[in-house]
């Protein structure tokens, strides 16, 4: 692996000269990057100091920070750490870390910046490496000379970058330049040879480089725009490929009548259901089969109408096993009585409402699954309402087609959670790339002064809480905190929908809208799903797989959903989805420190000292890191270009964390 | 003869500027030159200016030279690294061309072969460097000169009424620290601005050359307040260009105003350096009645 | 960091010309300027013309050994194509290049660098790597990259209004470098002595 290391120290002298006119100096180090993650701290740090020491100079403090050039983390970093007193702030860094902190400086001080010198040079190299640490270099000519060479670079690898072949200067296959580097022309030779297409390159037009290629305005304008999409609405984020056009024009179908359903005692955060039926009872649907055991819990409901047949463990999409009721289905859906419609929303108290919403057994739809009753009592004053209407996981379209299918009973929802909690206002929030859902609501929210629909750029995971929060109301959700902590609580639509139905019509949470998706399932769709529903049945029902090669399913979006080893599990209150796709054949390989992890945190963490302090099992390491304020969102994973399993380094240090206390 | 032994005697040293042609026919401008530009005291050959493509600077310099003329070779680092540079400066010296004004030069993408590599290997200020150097019988990479070491009159140029003149004055600086004997000044249509900047370029203690360029027309004047770097010409000149278009174009105008500025601008100066732009003829009623 | 711009419809034919292609799609440096629209159309319409034996969408094919992993199961495909086609930068070209040694294999790519490169983002500065940094004559602004010619003795004439000769969209780096210096209190930097670059690589320094 090459080392890519990007500055040393000036000599002794030099250093002696930029220090003789200063004293009392701060220090900047930036942690190297494109290197092995193999140290944390590098010792140019030190051997600066000693060297200012031995000049006779103060050194007011120092700071080591990781991706000096990450503007926004390291403004975070360096606030306020610069003493008083410190007249000059010397910069241990490659120049693009020198020129953010100088900049920094003069941005922050308007009257009287602080003087920054740069201790380094910039090591030069000869073009420019990918993300991985190879001696492949390009040189970035605009113009590539590959197809002409046999995929040998003549610009990187000639000494004079000719490019109509070699001068005469080489020396039984080395370069004149330096003996031990290759001719890179006598390397293409042999490699066209050895290919045939010695004429081809012989009947090659002369080449001439164009210097006038690159475009300021072209690059200016991209990094701009790369920058603000980064940067927009709140700090990282990614933008996978959404494909989402396998579901979201197709309209919502019920799935057809289950013969048996497998209910989850279950399917919430915290504690399990306790079953209230036994095996051979008789239920109906909407009948409540397992009761809240707890502050934090849900009770279950039958889906069908039938017997139980059996209450016992059966494999489940998040945790492996759990207690089960088995019903099987008398295909009649015989209503239970319990199931009628409530007071209006006008004559009903907050808090019936919040006991009509616990009864019902509704939690978040969105995958957590905590209990919608608990959100809507927040510790709080609480003024907004959001309802999450990104759905931003890729192929995922449930929420989407529940927009545009149930908009009224999605704004009745939302009256009855602003009501409930006692809020100002309830907002929809839909990313801009479902325009038709944001027409309908608009149309539907119009009537109402307190309600409004918010369009928020796409971009993942702009639907976990905090992110939401952060976007539409520029509030920080503190960490280990919650959203009332801010005045907000956040809803899933669907979730949203459910309570709607519990109020509308006495229907407790028994089925669902899951999108069943992939570029490898045959008729992708869009189904109402009866909780309990087996996933296996629902992929057959869409055809099964198609194409070669292996296949990954997985319950949820790519990103977060989980991925089944078994399809033997059942749909639950939060399978917004179950996706078939490729399998991404990849291999754990070491960190380079590219720091792209860092820059897509949306919590603002430090991924790449997961992944080494989980090898290390250092989980003092990782609760420095703040591992505890993971949202587990995978972004960081996504863009790792050593393909670390970042999520699964991640939660073990959070269970090692829990553990210490 | 060396133009910074006349500007040592007190003499206003007036020189001109001509451009060659893209081609190998030089027989025109050596005319051109030999008629108008006779009485002057000597005359800048461009080096591919505006980086489009011409005959050589160098060669044009010698024909100048031969038909009797004081030719000042401009030698940009547009178009040659270090090595390049300095041959051509020893090749000047030995035909006879000891008086260089040494350039930065216009970027390759603004002439008539963008795609061409920009050198910029050194540049004005380090090429003034190189220079003296070579004056002192060394060259860049510290290797002895053979014989006796060349002896250049080292020209200099400077924008006097470029919007950021402080940040001019600081390169001035630099380039008579790096060793520059003269400067000429790009194109002046703002007296004020100049005599302004006169006082304070006046502490380096070189002579400065006013820049000429005679306004062909308005539409001329306003294209370079559009796209030349450091010219503005005033919205009253604009009108007197306007206001007489026989005139203007006969070019009564455009020398009346010249004159105008030179005969405001001379006692602050120590010469004038005319940039004619093809309109060579005018320069000698434009000194007549300038005074010169 | 590097971006790239497909190559003209015609050249891509042309290094197919009726032959077979395997083609290799890296959207490695995930986030960063690939033209993904473009290049499936291409696509699809060499694969209409029933030229394609495969196509893999990966990244980081600048990996020797995520390469690797990652065509394992597409051998056959190889095999059975004249040309590999590769939609990536250069890097990722010679990686392919240099694994399938014995094929014929293609840019379809022009590659062009970010400001930002050598760290971890596309930035609106940038570091020209040049060994020798002159940021602190500058106040810390890059005169290899903020201007043009790359001068290091301060600007040329060529600025207008502030704006670049070369391009009016990008400021003048010695304008920029002068107000920074008048800002915070260094003018004193501009009186160093003069400067001269070094344009030996530090591998032939290091020799």
């Amino acid at each position: 692996m090459e080392d890519y290391t990007k500055y040393r120290l000036k000599t002794r002298e030099e250093l002696a000269q930029a220090l003789s006119g200063t004293d009392h100096i701060f220090v900047i180090s930036c942690n190297k990057c494109f290197k092995e993650f193999n140290t944390v701290e590098e010792p140019e740090l030190a051997e600066f100091e000693k060297i200012a020491a031995e000049e006779g100079k103060t050194i007011t403090g120092n700071a080591r920070v990781d991706f000096l050039c990450n503007k926004t983390q390291t403004a975070k970093t360096l606030s306020d750490i610069v003493p008083e007193g410190t007249e000059s702030i010397f910069v241990v860094s490659c120049g693009l870390g020198v020129q953010t902190i100088a900049d920094m400086q003069t941005e922050c001080s308007e009257s009287d910046p602080t003087p920054v010198y740069s201790a380094t040079d910039s090591l030069n190299y000869t073009g420019h490496h990918g993300m991985a640490l190879t001696d492949k270099a390009c040189d970035a000519c605009a113009q590539c000379y590959l197809n002409v060479t046999g995929g040998i670079c003549p610009i990187v690898d000639c000494s004079k970058s000719l490019v109509n072949g070699q001068c005469g200067g080489a020396k039984n296959g080395k370069c004149e330049v330096d003996p031990n580097k290759d001719c890179a022309w006598e390397k293409i030779y042999q490699r066209l040879k050895k290919q045939g297409r010695l004429e081809e390159f012989l009947n090659q037009p002369v080449q001439m480089r164009d210097y006038s290629k690159t475009s300021f305005k072209f690059v200016h304008d991209y990094v701009t725009s790369i920058r603000e999409n980064r940067l927009d609405g709140y700090y990282g984020g990614v933008h996978p490929l959404e494909n989402k056009g396998y579901t979201e024009q197709i309209a919502l179908a019920r799935f057809p009548e289950p013969e048996t359903v497998v209910i989850p005692l279950s399917m919430h955060a915290g504690a399990p259901a306790t079953p209230i039926v036994a095996v051979g009872d008789t239920v109906k649907v909407g009948q409540k089969i397992g009761e809240s055991a707890g502050f934090i819990s849900s009770p279950v409901h039958s889906s069908v109408s039938g017997t139980v047949i059996a209450i016992e463990d059966h494999g489940h999409a998040t945790r492996g096993t759990c207690p089960a009721v088995v019903i099987q289905s008398d295909g009649k859906n015989t209503l239970d009585d319990s199931v009628k419609p409530h007071k209006s929303l006008e004559e009903l108290t907050p808090d019936e409402i919040i006991d009509i919403v616990k009864e019902a057994g509704i939690v978040g739809m969105g995958g957590a699954g905590f209990p919608t009753s608990v959100k809507l009592k927040p510790a709080k004053p609480v003024d907004t309402i959001l309802l999450n209407g990104c759905e931003c996981e890729p192929y995922l379209t449930a929420d989407h087609r529940v927009m545009l299918e149930y908009a009224d009973d999605i704004v009745f929802g939302l009256r009855a959670i602003v009501k409930t909690v006692g809020a100002e206002k309830g907002l929809i929030v839909i990313e801009d790339n479902k325009p038709d859902a944001i027409e309908v609501m608009k149309a539907k929210v119009a009537d109402y002064d307190n309600l409004d629909v918010v369009v928020a750029k796409t971009k993942y995971p702009q639907g976990a809480e905090k992110m939401l929060i952060k976007r539409v109301m520029k509030r920080q959700v503190p960490s280990g905190g919650l959203p009332a902590d801010v005045g907000c609580v956040v809803s899933n639509i669907s979730t949203t929908k459910a309570i709607s139905d519990a109020i509308q019509k006495g229907m407790p949470l028994i089925e669902r809208v899951v999108s069943v998706t992939g570029e490898r399932l045959k008729n992708p769709g869009n189904y109402i799903v009866k909780i309990g529903t087996n996933t296996k049945d629902l992929i057959d029902y869409c055809g099964g797989v198609v194409g070669d090669g292996e296949i990954t399913y997985k319950a949820g979006g790519p990103m977060m959903g989980f991925v089944l080893k078994d399809l033997n599990v059942p749909i639950m209150k939060g399978s917004n989805g179950i996706i078939c796709v490729d399998t991404d054949y990849t291999e754990e390989q070491p960190c380079i420190k590219c720091g792209r992890c860092m820059d897509v945190c949306p919590m603002e963490l430090k991924p790449l000292y997961f992944a080494k302090y989980a090898d290390e099992e250092n989980w003092q390491g990782m609760k420095d890191q703040h591992v505890m304020d993971c949202l587990e969102c995978r972004c960081c994973e996504y863009i790792c270009s050593s393909k670390i399993p970042l999520v699964t380094k991640i939660k073990a240090g959070k269970a090692a964390v829990r553990g210490m206390k | 003869m060396k133009i910074t032994e006349l500007f040592e005697r007190g003499e206003f040293v007036v020189t001109a500027e001509v451009g060659p042609p893209k081609g190998c026919h030089i027989e025109n401008l050596l005319e051109e030159a030999k008629t108008y530009l006779s009485g002057i005291t000597a005359v800048n050959v461009t080096d591919n200016q505006s980086s489009v493509m011409r005959l050589g600077s160098l060669a044009t310099c010698k024909a100048l030279k031969d038909e009797g003329l004081t030719p000042i070779f401009q030698i940009t680092c547009r178009d040659r690294n270090r090595i390049a540079l300095q041959s051509d400066l020893l090749s000047a010296v030995m035909l006879g061309i000891e008086n260089v004004l040494l350039l930065t030069g216009d970027h390759t993408k603004l002439g008539d072969h963008p795609q061409a590599k920009p050198v910029f290997d050194l540049d004005s200020v380090s090429l003034l460097h190189t220079a003296k150097l070579l004056e002192s019988g060394v060259d860049l990479g510290g290797n002895q000169l053979v014989g006796e070491p060349p002896k250049f009159a080292k020209g200099a140029v400077v924008s006097p009424c470029s919007d950021s003149v402080d940040a001019q004055l600081a390169k001035m600086e630099r380039k008579v620290a790096a060793g520059a004997d003269y400067f000429q000044t790009q194109a002046v249509y703002e007296p004020e601005k100049f005599i302004k900047f006169m006082e304070k370029a006046k502490q380096f203690g070189k002579p400065v050359q006013l820049g000429i360029v005679i306004p062909k027309s308005a539409g001329m004047a306003k294209y370079m307040n559009d796209n030349v770097a450091g010219i503005h010409v005033p919205q009253e000149m604009l009108d007197e260009l306007r206001a007489d278009k026989e005139k203007t174009k006969a070019g009564i105008t455009g020398v009346e105003i010249a004159a105008r500025i030179i005969k405001e601008c001379k006692p602050y100066c120590q010469g004038v350096h005319i940039m004619a732009l093809g309109w060579e003829s005018k320069v000698p009623a434009l000194l007549e009645q300038a005074g010169i | 960091m590097l971006i790239t711009e497909l190559k003209s419809k015609e050249t891509i034919f042309s290094l197919v010309d009726g032959k077979k292609a395997f083609i290799i799609n890296c959207h490695g440096c995930r986030e960063v300027y690939f033209p993904l629209e473009e290049a499936a159309q291409l696509q699809e319409e060499l694969h209409a013309n029933g030229s394609v034996t495969g196509i893999l969408t990966t990244d980081y094919i600048c990996n020797p050994d995520n390469l690797k992993v990652r065509l394992e199961g597409h051998k056959a495909e190889i095999d059975a194509a004249d040309v590999v086609l590769v939609f990536s930068c250069g890097v990722g070209v010679q990686t392919v290049a240099s694994y399938l040694e014995d094929k014929k294999v293609c840019a379809c790519c022009d590659t062009s660098r970010l400001p930002g490169f050598q760290g971890v983002t596309p930035l609106e500065y940038d570091c020209g790597q040049c060994g020798e940094c002159y940021l602190n004559l500058t106040g810390g602004i890059c005169p290899i990259t903020a201007c043009s010619k790359s001068l290091v003795n301060g600007q040329c004439g060529g600025s207008k209004n502030g704006k670049c000769e070369v391009d009016p969209n990008m400021d003048c780096g010695w304008e920029r470098i002068y107000r920074r210096l008048e800002k915070i209190g260094r003018l004193d930097a501009l009186k160093c002595p003069t400067q001269i670059r070094n344009f030996a690589t530090d591998q032939e320094v290091a020799k």
